[in-house]
């Protein structure tokens, strides 16, 4: 993994270099979690689903851009950027689609059971993905190597040693995370996703197409997760099939904290969850591996103390 | 009005004769072809049985003679073991599948019954398993009292969430209990003293003085050592089931229904809605704890890898696939659950593919699941 | 004769909007009384704060000389209230007898040891519950007296409201609070239910009944006393034909002239 898992004790002082260290480290693993729990985020606010297998559609969005630049380099193809980019689009749009078809024919035909039953089914289906990746891909079920294509330049400041691709990453998912921002607040369809998140009926009433409007919704946040998932290949530079499955975990809790369907709580929920996990590390660095120990912990804690999230969700309920 | 007929017991005694010569047929073939013939010829069976209206009278027959059906059950279940008094490998199948089913049991309670989301199973029956590991290795604890505390622990793990799981709903309660399935597979890994990733071995059990790691010899028939665990398995089976069953076919277990159905009424009639959710759990999560302490005994080793979140989705497929609420829907769907990867081994790489896969089509078509829960009948057979 | 139910200024408010305007009301043992107003003012929520379901912001309840007041649901319960629902809250997949048996949680055995163990005990139990609920099944709905254990599921609006009205009277609550109970009923039923009601009450000299309703003849033929709300407030009190009569009644159903 890039930068520091854990220093052996001994400095008392922090030293300025680790911490601006911790700190991008926190940053970048924030913006991955906030971009899953953005689209956890999403899910929730139109069709009040959990959408358990978003994680899952990470991990496939990752491999298919994998796949992508597997296939462009068997054609002779070696711009770096160029390389990117393809991936980029083809594996955003091959999981816009397969985002669009779990709504059409996994989710919207469950809108009249329990909510439980959609929970579970989706849940179901990210194991299908899951195994799906590992048993047909091509030595699936191995970590499997990720190019780095982003610039591999670094700025050396002082004791910190800023890397390029981490900016440029960095960058990206601020620009995605204002796009989508725009999207919802400025737009059309944005008004229209929101109509839908606040009152379906009415939503209808009004002429929206309700079941496109899922559909877009949908498209947008599996496009979100393909985004993410090429993300986290670059900053690995190595996917595994199951890094969905954590970092689904993950954004969601993230999403939780922060209170389901408020965009500003996912995006908060992912960078307090980094947070805790950089804290974790940070106190007990003999174990960093106990991180996610922490950082779980604080989530099941946090769960406890606000059962609905950071930010209340506004459950009301006819008696 | 008029008197129900007396309901016969004997489709159900035929249809376990009828099973139990299947699920040996089954378990002893090997050849791949001929597993595969077999298994086709059973799911025809059971859908031309059950478009034939057969299946109805089956559970009809279970409904209202349980205890007697209870009994051939263990019957049957000594009969497979009697078959297979030397295989070793059928053996620890038939162990797998009764320990499986007492966790799915207690988990039914949690979630069946009580309504309580619990996606850590698997991570419980570890708790069980690793306090055999240890309690075994470290202590002098006679090894019927260890399965006990196995249970205590995970009863009392169990408890180290109830606040979050008391007070949380629908998805928000999904979380808590996911969490904590990563957090205790982590935990696992990186301590050392608990083997790290490697896990740990336990010790030879010996219950009573008697060892339960040597064959036997009785008559000059010799058993495999497996028969030891099976004998208990197959009572602590029975007691789980026992117990499970008279939960149901009481007022608490109208209680659980009440407050999983409704819980604002519930508790407009008296409910103690915390009180009973406590108990469901810390109840499932004994149970759990139990069948994983003896499983890490029968297994000899206990590993994180083995109680993942993964794992805790197999004990919920089985539970979604048998029948949400109903006991002998769940042993069936253990058993395909556990025997049909095992011996279709082609399959075996493919199993959790294809168990999601399953739960997917029962979830979209046949939400009940397998046996669908019939209605509460207090006592078997009792006509007013 | 003191009151069985004294409420006293209470107040409720959702947010902005105020519920409960400081309400004073008693009612007398073994009296019926119709709660009437318009949608909106209030006689739900005054059943949902008194039966705790919500947290009232000012006021007192006094119940059987027992102050309630903020009182939890199940102790409200077991002080001697029960209630029906506006919108029908049956537990659906389960039988006619489990939902009546839900109203009578304290009356019923519920120790670990007793269920589980004292199974002797517990079927005799079980059988003076069945034969308690198959007779008072038997008054709303004789047709019904042998099919308890179906599942409610199966039934009829009308059937399922009479079984909640006998799972609110298994366990002989001293008030019965009825919320809307001839919702989605024809005239005939409608009267057919009072009447039962009416015959229970006969039966159980111990019995008041608050009754919310919009259909005035059932408020006119059974009610002894009104209590007419409006935004929370109450607006008149007296029998039907006076508060009927009332200017202020009046134009708050109808508004003004």
């Amino acid at each position: 993994m890039p930068g520091i898992t854990g220093h052996d004790g001994g400095d008392p002082d922090m030293d300025a270099g680790l911490l601006a260290q911790y700190i991008m480290n926190g940053l970048m693993l924030g913006m991955m979690y906030a971009l899953v729990a953005v689209g956890f985020t999403l899910f929730f606010g139109v069709l009040d689903v959990i959408k358990f297998s978003h994680g899952d559609v990470l991990t496939v969005g990752a491999f298919a851009a994998l796949a992508t630049y597997v296939g462009l380099h068997a054609l002779g193809l070696n711009s770096s950027w160029l390389d990117l980019l393809l991936m980029l689009v083809l594996s955003t749009l091959a999981m816009a689609l397969l985002g669009m078809g779990i709504a059409r024919y996994l989710v919207m035909p469950l809108r009249s059971a329990p909510a439980l039953n959609t929970l579970l089914i989706t849940l179901m289906l990210g194991t299908v993905l899951r195994e799906s990746v590992r048993l047909f891909y091509p030595q699936g079920a191995n970590p499997k190597p990720f190019p780095a294509l982003l610039p591999r330049a670094s700025i050396d400041l002082g004791a910190f040693n800023l890397r390029l691709d981490n900016v440029l990453m960095l960058a990206a998912g601020v620009l995605v995370i204002l796009g989508i921002q725009y999207l919802l607040n400025r737009t059309k369809l944005g008004l229209a996703i929101r109509a839908v998140a606040q009152d379906e009926e009415t939503a209808r009433t009004m002429g929206i197409n309700f079941t496109a409007i899922v559909l877009i919704t949908f498209a947008i946040g599996s496009g979100l997760a393909a985004f993410a998932g090429v993300m986290n290949g670059l900053y690995y530079n190595e996917i595994n099939f199951g890094i969905g499955l954590y970092l689904g975990v993950i954004g969601f809790s993230a999403a939780i904290i922060g209170g389901l369907g408020s965009i500003y709580g996912a995006i908060l929920g992912g960078f307090l969850f980094a947070g805790l996990q950089t804290i974790g590390t940070v106190l007990l660095p003999f174990a960093s591996a106990y991180k996610d120990v922490f950082a779980f912990a604080v989530v099941i804690a946090i769960m406890a103390w606000r059962p609905t999230g950071l930010i209340q969700e506004k459950i009301s309920e006819r008696v | 009005m008029a008197q129900k007929t007396r309901i016969s017991v004997w489709p159900g005694v035929i249809s376990l004769a009828i099973g139990t010569a299947y699920l040996i047929a089954l378990l002893d073939v090997e050849r791949q072809n001929l597993i595969i013939a077999l298994l086709v010829f059973g799911i025809a069976a059971v859908i031309a049985a059950a478009w034939l209206g057969l299946l109805d009278s089956v559970s009809a027959s279970f409904a209202d003679h349980e205890d007697t059906l209870g009994g051939c059950a263990i019957i049957a279940a000594l009969a497979v073991a009697a078959f297979f008094h030397e295989n070793h490998f059928v053996l620890l199948l038939v162990i797998t599948v009764l320990l499986y089913s007492v966790a799915t049991l207690g988990l039914n309670v949690q979630f069946g019954y009580a309504g309580v989301l619990n996606f850590a199973g698997a991570s419980f029956f570890g708790i069980g398993a690793y306090t055999s590991a240890v309690l075994n290795s470290y202590t002098a604890v006679p090894h019927l009292v260890v399965l006990v505390i196995g249970g205590l622990l995970a009863a009392l793990a169990g408890s180290l969430l109830l606040l979050p799981v008391l007070r949380t709903r629908g998805h928000y309660a999904a979380v808590v209990t996911i969490a904590f399935a990563l957090l205790s597979k982590t935990f696992l890994e990186v301590n050392d003293v608990l083997g790290g990733p490697q896990g740990m071995q336990v010790k030879g059990t010996r219950i009573l003085g008697w060892s339960f790691n040597d064959n036997i010899t009785i008559c000059s028939v010799s058993l495999s050592f497996y028969m030891n665990y099976f004998v208990v398995s197959l009572f602590l089976l029975v007691g789980a089931f026992i117990l499970v069953r008279r939960l149901e076919r009481s007022w608490i277990g109208l209680n659980l229904d009440a407050l999983r159905l409704d819980e604002t009424a519930a508790g407009c009639f008296g409910l103690d809605i915390v009180r009973w959710k406590i108990t469901a759990f810390l109840i499932g999560n004994f149970l759990i704890g139990i069948a994983g302490a003896l499983f890490g005994m029968v297994g000899g080793f206990v590993a994180p890898n083995n109680y993942t979140f993964a794992d805790s989705l197999i004990l919920v497929s089985i539970l979604l696939l048998g029948g949400i609420g109903n006991p002998w829907g769940l042993i069936v769907a253990t058993i395909i659950v556990v025997v049909v990867p095992e011996k279709l081994q082609t399959i075996q790489e493919y199993r959790f593919l294809l168990y999601a896969l399953m739960v997917i089509a029962v979830l979209l078509f046949r939400p009940e699941g397998l046996l669908p829960r019939p209605v509460r009948r207090y006592f078997p057979g009792w006509r007013p | 004769m003191s009151a069985l139910l004294e409420v006293h200024g209470l107040s409720k408010h959702f947010g902005g909007v105020l519920a409960l305007d400081e309400l004073d009301l008693t009612v007398a043992p073994n009296e019926i009384l119709g709660l009437i107003g318009p949608n909106g003012s209030g006689k739900t929520t005054f059943f949902n704060v008194i039966t705790g379901i919500y947290r009232a912001d000012a006021g007192s309840v006094v119940f059987n000389g027992t102050d309630v007041t903020n009182a939890s649901g199940q102790a409200v319960y077991r002080a001697g209230m029960a209630r029906t629902f506006q919108r029908s809250r049956l537990s659906l997949p389960l039988s006619i007898f489990d939902n009546i048996m839900i109203g009578n949680h304290k009356r019923l055995n519920q120790g670990l040891w007793f269920n589980l163990v004292k199974r002797g005990d517990f079927k005799r139990q079980f059988e003076e519950s069945y034969a308690a609920a198959r007779a008072l099944v038997e008054v709303f709905e004789p047709g019904l007296a042998d099919r308890l254990f179906e599942p409610v599921a199966g039934l009829p609006m009308i059937d399922r409201r009479r079984i909640e009205i006998c799972r609110a009277l298994i366990s002989a609550p001293r008030l019965l609070l009825l919320d809307e109970p001839s919702a989605g009923m024809t005239h005939e039923e409608t009267a057919e239910l009072m009447n039962d009601i009416l015959l229970v009450r006969a039966r159980n000299k111990d019995l008041t009944i608050i009754i919310v309703e919009h259909e005035m003849g059932v408020i006119e033929r059974i009610t002894e006393r009104c209590v007419v709300l409006n935004f929370g407030r109450k607006i008149a009190e007296g029998p039907y034909r006076t508060v009927a009569s009332d200017s202020q009644v009046q134009e708050a159903y109808l508004g003004v002239a």
